[in-house]
C-alpha cells in the first residue's frame, strides 16, 4: 500500500539540519501503524512528507505502486484532496464554518452534490458521535467534539490513507479514548489504513504495528496485533 | 461540448468553493471591519464623484455659457482677403434650411475708442479701446440668451439707432471682476461716445447692461444693425454669422453641413476655437480631476489591501490548513479576491445611492456659487464608469497581492510557523 525508500529530508537553514537520514518501511492495506519517538526524532517532519504537506530532499514514497514524492504541487493538491486523509494535532477546523460545514468542505471542493455532501458528512458526524451538534460553531465545542469533527472531516473523501499527527496531545483521558476507540473502529471495520504519529505510549497500544524512530533514522519496529475496541 | 464541460466543471466547482468561503467569512466575521472597510470605499467613490462631477458641472456650465451667450455652436467668418460675408440675407434663408440649425444671426464688428465724460464737464473723461459689435434684436434673441441677462435698462429694439448695450466688464459695474479696462461705473442712461476707426463718430446713451457671468460675454458692447450699416455704409454684409443647432457636440456634422449648402470659402468654426480662457480652465479642471480620482484610488486600494492583508496574515494557519485538505490555492486567492471585490461592489453601491439621492437632490436645489454662475453636479456616464472600473482594479489588485503572498505559502510554514 505505502511503500516508503530511503526518505531523507534536510532543511536548510542556517546550519543546514537533517531530520531524516534515509527511512525505510512499508505499511500494509488495512494497517493501523503508529510512528513514535521522542521530541526531534523526525516523526513529524516524517509524517508531513508521507500525506504531502512537504517535499523530501531525496527518496520515494509510493501508494499503491505510484511514485506520490514526485507530483507537482498542483497534482499533490489534488491527491490530497481525493485520496488522504490528514488529522491534524490541534483540531485545525476552520472558524467561520459550523462542524457540518468542515466536514463536507472537501466534499465540495471534490464537486460532489450538495444535497450529497450533507448527507454524508451528517453521517459522518452522525458516526463520531456528534448528530446533536452539526450547526454548532467550532468555539462552541469542547476539544475532544473539534478534534472528533476534524476525525470526520479526515474521513469525508474516503481516504486511501489517514495520516494523523498527535491526535489526542491535548485530550483528557476519556477523550482520548474516544478518539483512539474510533480509529482503531475504522481500522477494524472500513479497512481504513491509518499512520500516526504519537510520543504517548498508552496510544500505541491501538495499533498493529508500532515504527519506533530516532535521530532521523527507524531505530526499530513493533508488532502488536490488533485490538477491538471498547 | 465534453471538451468544454471538462474545463467549466473545475472551474465552477472551484467559484463554488471560494464563494462559500467568501459568504461564510462575511456572514461569520467582524461585522465592524466589514462596515468600516465599506464605509472607506464609498467615501473613495463618493470623493472621486463628487470632486469630478462638480468640476465636470462647472466646465460644462461654462461651454454652455459660451454656446448660449457667446458665439453659440458655429462662427462663419470671412474668408481670407475678405472683411465681410457678402449676400449674408440668402445665406442666412438658406443655413436656416438646414436640418437642425435651429437659427442664425449676422454681426458686423469694428474696432472703436469708447468714451465716457461722467460729468460731461471734460474732467473725468474715461476712454478704452473696444469693438463694437452689431445685432439684429430681433433675430439674435434666437441665437444667444444675452436679452435675458439685461440686470439694468433694457434689451435693444430693431429700431433703436442711438442706443447701446454693454456687458457689465466694459460699464466697469454689477460686479465686474476682471482687471481690465473698463468705463469704471457707467450707468444706464449715461452717455458715451463711440469713435470708429473708419473715421465716424458717434454718440448714444447706453440702453441695458447685461451680466451672464461669463466674463468673454460680458465684455461686448452691442449696437443694433441697422446703425452698424449707417456707420459703415453697407448693407447685407456681415463681420461673422453665428449658428444655433440644436445639440452641443455635433458641431463638425453641421459644418460639413454648411460646406454642402455652399459655403466654402469663409471660415467656419466650432463655438470651442474661441473659448481660450476657459479652455485653460477646463484643462486645469482636468488635472485636479485626475489628480484626485488618483489619490481617491490609492486610498481605496491601499484600504482593501491592509484589510485582505491582516485578514491573510491572521488567518495564515487555517490558510494552510485549507491547502492541507486539498484545497487549491486558486480557490484560496479567489476567495480573498471576490471578498475584496465585494467590499468594492458594497462600497460602490452605496457610494452611488448616497450620490444620486443626496448629493445630486442637494446640489440641485444649493447650486454652488462659481464665477461663472451657479454650478450643480454633472455626473457623466464615462466618467463613472471609470471611476467604478477605477475602483474595482484597484480593489481586485488590494485583494490579489496579499492573498497570493500568503497562499503560496508552504503549508508547514503557514500552519507551525
Amino acid at each position: 500500500m505505502i511503500k516508503v525508500i530511503d526518505l531523507k529530508k534536510t532543511y536548510e537553514v542556517r546550519v543546514p539540519v537533517q531530520a531524516l537520514k534515509g527511512v525505510s518501511f512499508e505499511v500494509e492495506r488495512g494497517e493501523f501503524v503508529a510512528i513514535v519517538g521522542p521530541s526531534g526524532a523526525g516523526k513529524s517532519t516524517l509524517l508531513h512528507l508521507l500525506a504531502l504537506l512537504d517535499t523530501p530532499t531525496s527518496g520515494k514514497i509510493e501508494i499503491d505502486g505510484s511514485d506520490i514524492s514526485t507530483l507537482s504541487s498542483h497534482q499533490k493538491t489534488a491527491f490530497r484532496l481525493k485520496e488522504l486523509g490528514y488529522v491534524f494535532q490541534e483540531y485545525a477546523l476552520l472558524p467561520e464554518l459550523n462542524a457540518l460545514e468542515n466536514v463536507y468542505l472537501p466534499l465540495m471542493l471534490l464537486g460532489t452534490a450538495r444535497k450529497e455532501y450533507v448527507k454524508t458528512a451528517t453521517g459522518l458526524l452522525q458516526t463520531v458521535g456528534l448528530g446533536q451538534r452539526l450547526h454548532h460553531l467550532v468555539h462552541e465545542l469542547s476539544g475532544g467534539e473539534q478534534q472528533r469533527v476534524a476525525v470526520a472531516r479526515s474521513l469525508v473523501n474516503k481516504p486511501k490513507v489517514l495520516f494523523a499527527d498527535e491526535p489526542c496531545s491535548n485530550h483528557d483521558t476519556e477523550n482520548k479514548g474516544i478518539v483512539m476507540s474510533l480509529l482503531r473502529r475504522l481500522c477494524n471495520e472500513l479497512n481504513q489504513t491509518i499512520v500516526m504519529v504519537t510520543h504517548e505510549m498508552e496510544e500505541r497500544e491501538y495499533a498493529d504495528r508500532v515504527v519506533w524512530i530516532k535521530d532521523g533514522i527507524i531505530e526499530r519496529e513493533e508488532k502488536i496485533g490488533r485490538r477491538v475496541p471498547s | 461540448m465534453k471538451r468544454l464541460s471538462e474545463k467549466t466543471q473545475p472551474m465552477f466547482k472551484n467559484l463554488r468553493a471560494s464563494l462559500f468561503l467568501v459568504y461564510k467569512a462575511i456572514s461569520r466575521g467582524n461585522k465592524g471591519t466589514l462596515a468600516l472597510t465599506i464605509m472607506v470605499i464609498t467615501l473613495a467613490f463618493v470623493n472621486i464623484t463628487f470632486i469630478s462631477s462638480i468640476l465636470s458641472g462647472a466646465v460644462d456650465l461654462a461651454y454652455r455659457q459660451a454656446v448660449d451667450n457667446y458665439v453659440s455652436n458655429i462662427v462663419i467668418e470671412p474668408g481670407q482677403d475678405e472683411d465681410y460675408i457678402k449676400k449674408v440675407a440668402s445665406l442666412k434663408t438658406r443655413i436656416n434650411m438646414i436640418p437642425g440649425v435651429i437659427s442664425c444671426s449676422s454681426h458686423y464688428s469694428l474696432g472703436s475708442t469708447i468714451t465716457y465724460d461722467v460729468d460731461k464737464d471734460g474732467d473725468d473723461v474715461r476712454e478704452i479701446s473696444w469693438t463694437v459689435k452689431s445685432i439684429d434684436p430681433e433675430e439674435e434673441t434666437t441665437v444667444t440668451n444675452i436679452h435675458n441677462f439685461m440686470v439694468a435698462g433694457r434689451y435693444l429694439d430693431k429700431s433703436d439707432r442711438d442706443q447701446v448695450i454693454m456687458g457689465r466688464e466694459v460699464s466697469g459695474g454689477y460686479g465686474a471682476g476682471l482687471e481690465i479696462q473698463s468705463l469704471k461705473g457707467a450707468e444706464v442712461g449715461d452717455e458715451i461716445t463711440i469713435h470708429y476707426s473708419n473715421g465716424i463718430t458717434r454718440d448714444y446713451e447706453i440702453k441695458g447692461i447685461f451680466v451672464t457671468q461669463l466674463p468673454l460675454a460680458d465684455m461686448a458692447v452691442f449696437v443694433t444693425e441697422k446703425e452698424m450699416e449707417s456707420v459703415l455704409g453697407l448693407r447685407d454684409r456681415a463681420s461673422e454669422i453665428l449658428v444655433r443647432t440644436g445639440q452641443r457636440g455635433q458641431e463638425e456634422l453641421y459644418i460639413q453641413r454648411l460646406r454642402q449648402i455652399g459655403i466654402v470659402d469663409e471660415e467656419i468654426s466650432p463655438w470651442i476655437r474661441y473659448i481660450g480662457l476657459i479652455s485653460g480652465i477646463t484643462q486645469s479642471f482636468e488635472i485636479i480631476k485626475r489628480i484626485v480620482a488618483f489619490i481617491g484610488l490609492v486610498v481605496a486600494g491601499v484600504t482593501i489591501f491592509i484589510v485582505i492583508f491582516i485578514n491573510t496574515v491572521n488567518r495564515r494557519r487555517q490558510i494552510g490548513i485549507q491547502k492541507a485538505i486539498g484545497m487549491d490555492e486558486k480557490i484560496i486567492i479567489a476567495s480573498y479576491v471576490f471578498q475584496a471585490l465585494l467590499y468594492a461592489v458594497v462600497g460602490i453601491g452605496v457610494g452611488l445611492g448616497v450620490t444620486y439621492f443626496v448629493l445630486v437632490p442637494h446640489f440641485i436645489s444649493h447650486p454652488l456659487p462659481f464665477p461663472m454662475g451657479m454650478v450643480s453636479l454633472l455626473i457623466t456616464r464615462n466618467e463613472l464608469t471609470a471611476s467604478i472600473v477605477g475602483l474595482l482594479l484597484v480593489s481586485l489588485v488590494g485583494g490579489l497581492v496579499p492573498s497570493w503572498r500568503v497562499a503560496r505559502e508552504n503549508i508547514i510554514k503557514a500552519i507551525w510557523g
